[in-house]
């Protein structure tokens, strides 16, 4: 019997994590469906990347720039091993643009603005302002839902890009203003070897990969969550958790198709 | 059963062995012109919803006459909030119609259904007024939203809504900084932007004081009358929503135990109905959630299934 209960157990939990990948993507089709009427309405998208992306600014620049110099104080050190220290831009640059920039953004953006999506809308569920709209003959996922949705998607890559961009500042002012190293070899050879295809645009298509996953989960998160207080902790934290493991399992899966041989 | 331009009510639904509920007459106040003034606004019929295996309704009947405020009283969790969200098409029945000024909710289209709901207001219990904009654009929001009226014209609108409610004062503060009385007013003026036809109040009078209660229980009557709409009062605050009703039905264990004039049912001999007006706390609605374990079980666990007896 203990086996059967623990096989039952195990089939509930199966079926439970299925009826949930199924809600989000049924979420998803609904959110998707509202991006044509939000064309003609474009302040209720500009309110949410001032939300979702302008607020982010802050926390992104400042882990940007710390991430630049730490990076440039490790290449330094490991480059100097073999006399390559003018390569140090290069190394700085491309583990930015390439891993750093989009994975360290997005965890970033789970963390605040994920959560702060999550919380926002489980509250608006709790205190029954999602019903009120749709008593009111509005549909609460394309008039609240989508426009967080397509404010993450568009706000991702920029925060990524931008924290990619002070990155390679903070790496400057380790590599050229602390240890030395020949400005003109830092940009140079950041200029001739960094590939437009190769690099940047693969991180932009990291980044926005993970802005779509990490907007979905966060508003699924909300949606779906429990309207009690303990719920929406719950799903904020669940939030958190889901989108770090999407992005750093998505991120390995991206590698290997953008640069594996 | 159920007649009312006939003016015949009951006063309690002997669908539960209640031997003692006697039938009564009276004569609802005149209603207003209406293309189907001889059918009910909502026609409710053979409602059955569970939750999980638990009967919320089972085979429930009610009907909600046109230009009447009609209260549906009974004990918490009997599920009043859950028959309006069913009335609105938010939950959908296991079993059983609803009909809505002669349209069936649930089998409508959602473009269909949303039309509908602008035609229905509802106040919640919470006020449910949206948290990041402030009292104007809250009144404003269903306006913006459906109609393309030039914004002078919204103005006047929302300002003669909120004077509606004794709140044009307060059209800059935010709803952090209303009390829960005027939330709901703000909330109500929101419901009768659009003009609806009808509205859902969700437990009006919980929570507030006597002098708000008082408020809004004259502002329902008031608006009913004045706008020529049609109410339904979901509460459990028994006096307050029986003084303004003119029909009142009672929900217990899933089922319409009383319905009728509100001052027939207040007087019921009904025990069902008299157990919620006086307020006693154990009869016919039992004071115990169901279980299937006994308190012998629960408590003596293994003890009591080898004796097979409490001691």
């Amino acid at each position: 019997m203990p086996l059967m209960e623990s096989l039952a157990q195990l089939g509930r939990i199966g079926l439970g994590i299925f009826e949930r990948l199924g809600r989000g993507h049924l979420l998803l089709a609904h959110i998707l469906a509202g991006l044509g009427p939000l064309a003609v309405r474009p302040r209720l998208l500009i309110i949410q990347i001032h939300s979702v992306g302008v607020l982010s600014l802050l926390i992104i620049t400042v882990s940007g720039l710390f991430v630049g110099m730490v990076l440039a104080l490790q290449g330094h050190y490991t480059l100097s091993q073999f006399g390559a220290e003018d390569s140090l831009g290069i190394m700085v640059a491309a583990a930015l643009v390439r891993e750093l920039g989009p994975v360290v953004t997005a965890l970033l953006f789970a963390g605040r603005a994920g959560s702060a999506l999550t919380a926002e809308i489980g509250l608006m569920k709790a205190t029954e302002q999602l019903s009120g709209l749709e008593m009111m003959a509005v549909d609460p996922v394309k008039r609240v839902l989508t426009p967080r949705f397509l404010a993450g998607l568009i706000s991702m890559p920029l925060l990524a890009a931008i924290f990619s961009m002070v990155g390679v500042l903070g790496g400057h002012f380790v590599g050229i203003g602390l240890l030395g190293v020949d400005e003109g070899a830092y940009w140079s050879q950041m200029q001739a070897k960094i590939d437009l295809h190769e690099d940047i645009y693969n991180g932009v298509i990291k980044s926005l990969v993970f802005g779509f996953v990490c907007t979905w989960i966060a508003l699924f998160q909300g949606y779906d969550a429990t309207p009690t207080s303990e719920g929406v902790s719950r799903a904020t934290t669940r939030t958190v958790v889901h989108s770090a493991l999407a992005v750093l399992g998505l991120d390995f899966v991206l590698t290997a198709l953008m640069f594996g041989d | 059963m159920r007649r009312f331009n006939g003016r015949r009510f009951f006063a309690c639904t002997p669908s539960k062995p209640v031997d003692d509920c006697k039938t009564g007459t009276e004569t609802i106040r005149a209603m207003p012109h209406s293309a189907n003034s001889n059918e009910p606004l909502v026609k409710i019929r053979g409602l059955r919803f569970f939750r999980g295996d638990r009967p919320i309704f089972d085979g429930v009947d009610i009907d909600i006459p046109r230009g009447s405020i009609t209260a549906i009283m009974g004990p918490s969790g009997t599920g009043k909030t859950t028959l309006l969200k069913l009335i609105g098409g938010q939950l959908r029945p296991q079993a059983g119609t609803i009909h809505v000024d002669g349209q069936d909710v649930h089998r409508l289209a959602l473009r269909d259904l949303y039309k509908l709901r602008m035609r229905m207001g509802m106040l919640f219990q919470s006020g449910a007024l949206l948290t990041d904009i402030n009292v104007y654009e809250n009144v404003a929001y269903p306006l913006r939203e459906h109609t393309r009226l030039p914004q002078s014209m919204i103005r006047k609108l929302v300002l003669m809504k909120l004077e509606a409610v004794g709140l044009r004062g307060a059209r800059d503060l935010m709803p952090a900084e209303l009390s829960g009385g005027m939330a709901r007013r703000v909330a109500l003026a929101r419901a009768i932007a659009l003009d609806p036809m009808m509205i859902m109040y969700d437990e009006p009078f919980t929570g507030q004081d006597p002098i708000s209660m008082g408020v809004l229980a004259q502002l329902i009557r008031r608006l009913n009358s004045a706008s020529s709409l049609t109410s339904m009062v979901v509460s459990h605050d028994v006096h307050e929503t029986a003084e303004i009703a003119d029909i009142t039905y009672v929900i217990a264990n899933g089922e319409v135990v009383a319905s009728g004039p509100s001052k027939e049912v207040l007087n019921s001999d009904c025990p069902w109905v008299r157990q919620f007006m006086r307020g006693e706390a154990d009869g016919p609605v039992p004071l115990h959630f169901p279980t299937k374990r006994s308190l012998e079980e629960d408590i003596l666990g293994e003890a009591h299934r080898k004796t097979g007896t409490c001691r």
